[in-house]
């Protein structure tokens, strides 16, 4: 049984963080590997200051109440709790240097790779998800 | 109120946080000990079940009181779920206990018991049973059982090591058990 998770984070919203956050969390709770690749506007989700204020879906900003109600941690809880668990986080290079951005824009501990990195991860994990 | 080890309380966390304390609460309880986990995201149940077979642990079951789901979960490492060896001689299968007329004593932990047990057996978990001896009559024929047949083979060489002559273990145990259940709730 393969015991890796790979991860790819692609979109910068509220609802894409959960479901990365999610599932990562969940599979580092239940002894797997795991490891986030952040790339293009998904690396909005492990940005310090944009990570707190993630945007809704464009006419779902009424869900804002139903995440209150449900007692839903926070993107910046899952992010630490991620971490606590282990959870790897790359952030793409490539989208860094475009977007202009440095490591120290991100929250501490994660690392920055290209494709490849992600790629030599991925190759024996089960599953690999896309988000 | 079901018996168990530690209680953890996980009500209005959403879904990743009870597994996720579960996870943590995990790292406190001793092999064999039983973890409730009180909760009311109602995903919990089918997730605590998942999450206790991918990482190896025996989950007993959820009840639901009010709002609240408990669940039972007992930690299991990976060496005690390889079948471990069972040296007790005296073995009774367990269709033929409930033709004979002995006690059937159930080791397992309370909480296991309280999800379903052979109607009529006695409980003693088996970390109590050096304590309890008394309990229990030498001259009466004494089927042991557990889930799988290794904590039930202990559980029979301390009653032999302690006099009990007539002390039969139960294979495969109530893992296989098809007979009737009773429960205690």
């Amino acid at each position: 049984m393969a015991n890796k998770v790979a991860i790819i984070a692609s979109n910068g919203g509220l609802f894409d963080a959960y479901k990365v956050f999610n599932i990562a969390t969940a599979a580092a709770a239940s002894d797997k590997e795991v490891a986030i690749f952040f790339t293009f506007e998904g690396l909005n989700l492990i940005h310090k200051q944009g990570m707190h204020d993630l945007p809704m879906p464009a006419g779902k900003e009424h869900f804002a109440e139903g995440f209150t109600k449900a007692q839903v941690p926070s993107i910046p809880q899952l992010v630490e709790m991620a971490q606590e668990l282990g959870v790897t986080f790359i952030a793409c290079q490539m989208t860094m240097d475009v977007m202009g951005l440095t490591k120290e824009d991100f929250v501490s501990g994660i690392e920055v790779g290209g494709a490849v990195t992600f790629l030599e991860y991925a190759k024996d994990a089960s599953p690999t998800l896309t988000f | 109120m079901i018996r168990s080890d530690i209680q953890l309380d996980a009500k209005g966390l959403a879904c990743p946080m009870p597994i996720v304390r579960t996870k943590k609460a995990m790292n406190d309880v001793a092999e064999g000990q039983v973890l409730e986990v009180q909760a009311t995201d109602k995903g919990s149940t089918a997730d605590l079940a998942a999450w206790a077979k991918t990482v190896g642990h025996q989950y007993i079951g959820t009840h639901e009181e009010g709002d609240v789901l408990y669940h039972y979960i007992r930690k299991c490492s990976q060496e005690t779920n390889a079948a471990a060896d069972k040296s007790f001689e005296q073995v009774i299968s367990n269709e033929e206990i409930t033709s004979r007329d002995g006690l059937i004593l159930d080791v397992r932990e309370a909480a296991e018991f309280a999800f379903g047990h052979v109607p009529g057996a006695k409980s003693i978990p088996l970390g109590e049973l050096d304590g309890r001896l008394s309990e229990l009559d030498k001259d009466q024929e004494i089927y042991v059982i557990c889930r799988t047949g290794t904590r039930s083979d202990m559980a029979a060489h301390l009653l032999a090591e302690n006099g009990f002559k007539k002390v039969y273990n139960v294979l495969p145990g109530m893992n296989n058990w098809n007979g009737e259940l009773s429960k205690d709730f």
